[in-house]
């Protein structure tokens, strides 16, 4: 199979998925008990303030024709208006794509850079103390709260080291790096902590294979074996492994967006589920589907690069 | 000694120049707040968000002082209520003009009071209905009444009345009234308030410049605002609020958690100002015969309420969940700062015996009560922990229920409640507001309390015609001597607003509705 018919065919994959999405989302924010209205109108409205809302949302109608109409509109790019910011979603969706993208890219960059090396030192000492050391360090990590994380980071680096700014985002390419660093390393930390685990245990994997013993026979230079032979082969199951992370880190952006102030997509989504925007909720979530999909898309392709055989089964 | 006495007498004369510091002009002041403005605009600001910053752009026919109940002249210079309430005549302050400088004119104001009346716009004409026509006069307006209406000077101080520019919302694009308000929303707009709207980032930061017209003058007899502009971010969380703060990266942090008040005032950095708001938090008591399921309620007689409400230790609520910061209810049916607030002191003083008596005779004892609180409200869990000690103590057995704000709304709605956990803030510098919406049954069923009293609501609908001051308030004082001994709510504590600002910050003000008033604010150099 060619590679642009592979990638066609993924492509193709994700329209099911999309679809699935999109019935799932639409049930399940019709399913969050309390009445949207009341959540909009705030307790202060009278019913009738209440039942001019449910028109305008089209709540009064059969659950089955909401749905053609949610699907209808979305198809033509229409995804309603925010209840809560009185703007259009996708234009306010839009807005926000850019700064929960720099912030996921950051930490998936910054998880690789602290991940990266650390696996190596660790695997090529295998159960040495600085395996151990760099092991148990990462557990720490692991364990520790998203939130707590970012608190802990906020207030030493940045409000009394004055290091970093206490939230917000910035306005040029160099604020963001600067703004952005403490949120994408609380995320970089913790998604570091699973890749390390990983790719740690696919370099000693990788280490002990035929193959590398047979180029270390044939007298090949340790950097060479170890970049050309075990990196790229280590990395196969890893790019699989960050792949599925950077659903996740997504997810986490709910919490890091809101503690550091970032105004990106997740606090937006934690606005939008408080107030019960229909809307909003199912713009977002729909959102986040398609990045998520073409995430797993450029992971594919990136395995499929990596290792040949997938192209051809 | 002599040393000692010169020391001391230095010290009282630099007090003295303290105290008299005169205002400085310029800079820009920077104000982290926990949620954008998303709509500021008179008649569609529906949100506390919006609400509270309205009057820093668009300024009212006449303004309330900082102690949220004295009006004083605004836009208009003066009014005159005819002798049977029924015509208000408005008159224009001289040379007054929009921030493009173009002049305020009698037919701005007709269009700002009939946006302000129009029930198709936003959520407040209500505040209105007693308004039939407005009419231009040579230099003002005049309103014809249905009917008196005492609340109408209030609302003329309110964020709902402010005066647009009709010729701006001619020219905004928008197929409707709302999609020009949203238009209009934006840099460029002429504007009444002290500040102009110069730019904005959805969902993160904003700013307010001065407006250069702005009428009203300062204590150094220059216009104001003081400050050159306003600049706001938005963070969402608590704690990174006040880091930013601690920091140095903003000069105010709003909605300060009480838990951190003290230790805030500690710091000589940093200004921790508690101002005194028309907040009440409570908790409607379900008052109807049956419960939601159709089973017997314990709670629907009063004697029943009032042992709730006697076994409740106030004191002790606002020690754990205010950290000091609040105080008892004293009026039933709103703050003490509210207007016609009748004073009888902290209501229901905390008496277990009283409450144990009262529990055994109305056949409270035994029963088992459902509170529902506001899933991940720590303040809310606090009360719970504490109610359920306090209650067990009469034989109350509590249980809790936690459910997200939309949840408890619906339930309040509904009345699928026992106990609920509640709070509000008044929007108008008038008790009538809140008074509809604790008390009067046709409102919302008394807060979703199902409490029905016929006396009450003839008083409430006689008191919304009353214009005779000394009348209203006797009624007001009736009403609330009703609503104590009824007790359709558990009657908790009033909250200040807590906002911490750097020291060199003066002037900033948040009043008892919660309006963030930047006017009068600068910051010394």
């Amino acid at each position: 199979m060619s590679s642009l018919s592979y990638l066609v065919s993924r492509l193709l994959q994700i329209i099911p998925t999309f679809l699935l999405v999109m019935v799932v989302i639409f049930l399940l924010v019709r399913m969050l008990p309390g009445d949207p209205a009341i959540a909009m109108a705030d307790a202060k409205a009278t019913e009738a303030q209440l039942e001019l809302i449910r028109q305008k949302l089209g709540l009064n109608e059969p659950l089955p024709m909401q749905f053609l109409y949610f699907v209808k509109n979305t198809l033509t790019g229409d995804m309603g208006t925010s209840i809560l910011l009185k703007a259009p979603v996708l234009e306010v969706i839009l807005e926000r794509i850019p700064v929960t993208a720099f912030l996921t890219i950051y930490a998936v960059c910054l998880s690789i850079l602290i991940a990266g090396p650390l696996a190596f030192v660790a695997a090529l000492n295998k159960n040495g103390m600085l395996d151990i050391a760099i092991r148990s360090g990462f557990q720490v990590g692991l364990s520790t709260p998203v939130f707590y994380i970012g608190l802990l980071l906020l207030t030493f680096l940045a409000a009394s080291l004055r290091l970093f700014p206490v939230g917000g985002y910035g306005t040029t390419f160099l604020q963001h790096l600067h703004h952005l660093m403490l949120p994408a390393l609380t995320v970089a930390l913790y998604t570091s902590a699973i890749i390390m685990r990983n790719l740690r245990s696919a370099v000693i994997e990788v280490l002990d294979a035929e193959y590398v013993q047979f180029a270390r026979s044939k007298g090949l230079s340790r950097s060479v074996i170890l970049g050309r032979h075990v990196l790229r082969n280590a990395l196969i199951s890893t790019v699989t492994l960050l792949g599925l992370s950077i659903g996740n880190l997504m997810s986490g952006t709910l919490v890091t967006e809101t503690v550091f102030a970032v105004p990106g997509l997740g606090r937006l989504m934690l606005e939008a589920i408080f107030a019960r925007d229909y809307p909003l909720i199912q713009g977002l979530t729909l959102t986040f589907a398609v990045m998520v999909s073409l995430v797993f898309l450029f992971t594919d392709m990136v395995q499929a690069w990596l290792d040949p055989r997938l192209r051809l089964s | 000694m002599k040393t000692l006495l010169i020391a001391a007498l230095a010290g009282v004369s630099m007090l003295a120049i303290n105290s008299a510091q005169a205002v400085e002009r310029g800079g820009t002041l920077t104000f982290a707040r926990y949620d954008d403005s998303n709509l500021v605009d008179p008649v569609y600001a529906d949100r506390n968000p919006d609400i509270w910053m309205v009057t820093n752009l668009y300024d009212t026919l006449l303004r309330t002082k900082a102690d949220g109940k004295t009006i004083v002249p605004g836009l208009a210079s003066g009014y005159e209520v005819s002798a049977d309430g029924k015509t208000i005549s408005i008159t224009l302050r001289d040379g007054i003009k929009f921030s493009d400088g173009s002049p305020i004119t009698a037919a701005d104001v007709k269009f700002s009071l009939e946006r302000a009346v129009n029930p198709d716009f936003g959520p407040w004409s209500g505040l209105l209905g007693s308004v039939e026509s407005i009419t231009e006069t040579k230099n003002g307006v005049t309103l014809s009444m249905k009917n008196p209406d005492p609340t109408i000077i209030s609302i003329l101080a309110t964020f709902n009345t402010a005066i647009v520019s009709k010729a701006a919302f001619e020219a905004a694009p928008g197929a409707n009234d709302q999609e020009k308000a949203t238009a209009l929303f934006a840099p460029g707009t002429p504007v009444s308030g002290p500040f102009t709207l110069k730019d904005r980032t959805r969902g993160s930061t904003m700013t307010f410049s001065a407006n250069p017209h702005y009428w009203r003058q300062g204590e150094d007899g220059k216009p104001l605002p003081y400050l050159d502009e306003v600049s706001f971010v938005v963070i969402p969380d608590d704690a990174t609020r006040i880091l930013k703060l601690q920091a140095g990266e903003v000069n105010g942090a709003e909605f300060v958690p009480f838990s951190r008040v003290a230790e805030l005032k500690a710091d000589p950095a940093i200004n921790m100002e508690l101002f005194p708001s028309t907040r009440i938090i409570y908790a409607p008591i379900n008052a109807r015969e049956t419960r939601a399921d159709g089973s017997p309620n314990p709670m629907a007689t009063k004697e029943a309420r009032q042992a709730l409400n006697y076994a409740t230790n106030k004191g002790a609520l606002v020690q754990l969940i205010t950290h000091g910061t609040g105080k008892s209810m004293t009026s039933p049916l709103m703050a003490s700062t509210t207007q016609l607030a009748h004073d009888g002191g902290p209501l229901y003083p905390y008496d277990p015996a009283k409450a144990k008596e009262l529990a055994k005779s109305s056949g409270l004892e035994g029963a088992e009560i459902t509170l529902t609180t506001l899933a991940g409200s720590s303040d809310d869990a606090t009360l719970f922990a504490a109610i359920q000690q306090m209650w067990g103590a009469i034989g109350v057995n509590v249980k809790v229920e936690q459910v997200d704000n939309p949840t408890r709304g619906a339930k309040n709605r509904s009345g699928e409640f026992d106990v609920h956990t509640y709070g509000w803030v008044n929007d108008v510098n008038d008790p009538a507001q809140v008074a509809g919406w604790l008390g009067y049954y046709p409102t919302r069923k008394a807060v979703g309390t199902g409490w029905n009293n016929a006396e009450f609501n003839s008083l409430f609908e006689a008191s919304n015609t009353e214009i005779d001051p000394e009348k209203r308030s006797e009624q007001y004082k009736r009403m609330q001597e009703i609503y104590r001994d009824a007790a359709p709510l558990l009657f908790l504590y009033e909250t200040p607003f807590a906002v911490a600002l750097s020291a060199n910050v003066n002037g900033y003000l948040q009043t008892p509705l919660g309006n963030n008033e930047f006017s009068s604010a600068w910051i010394a150099k």
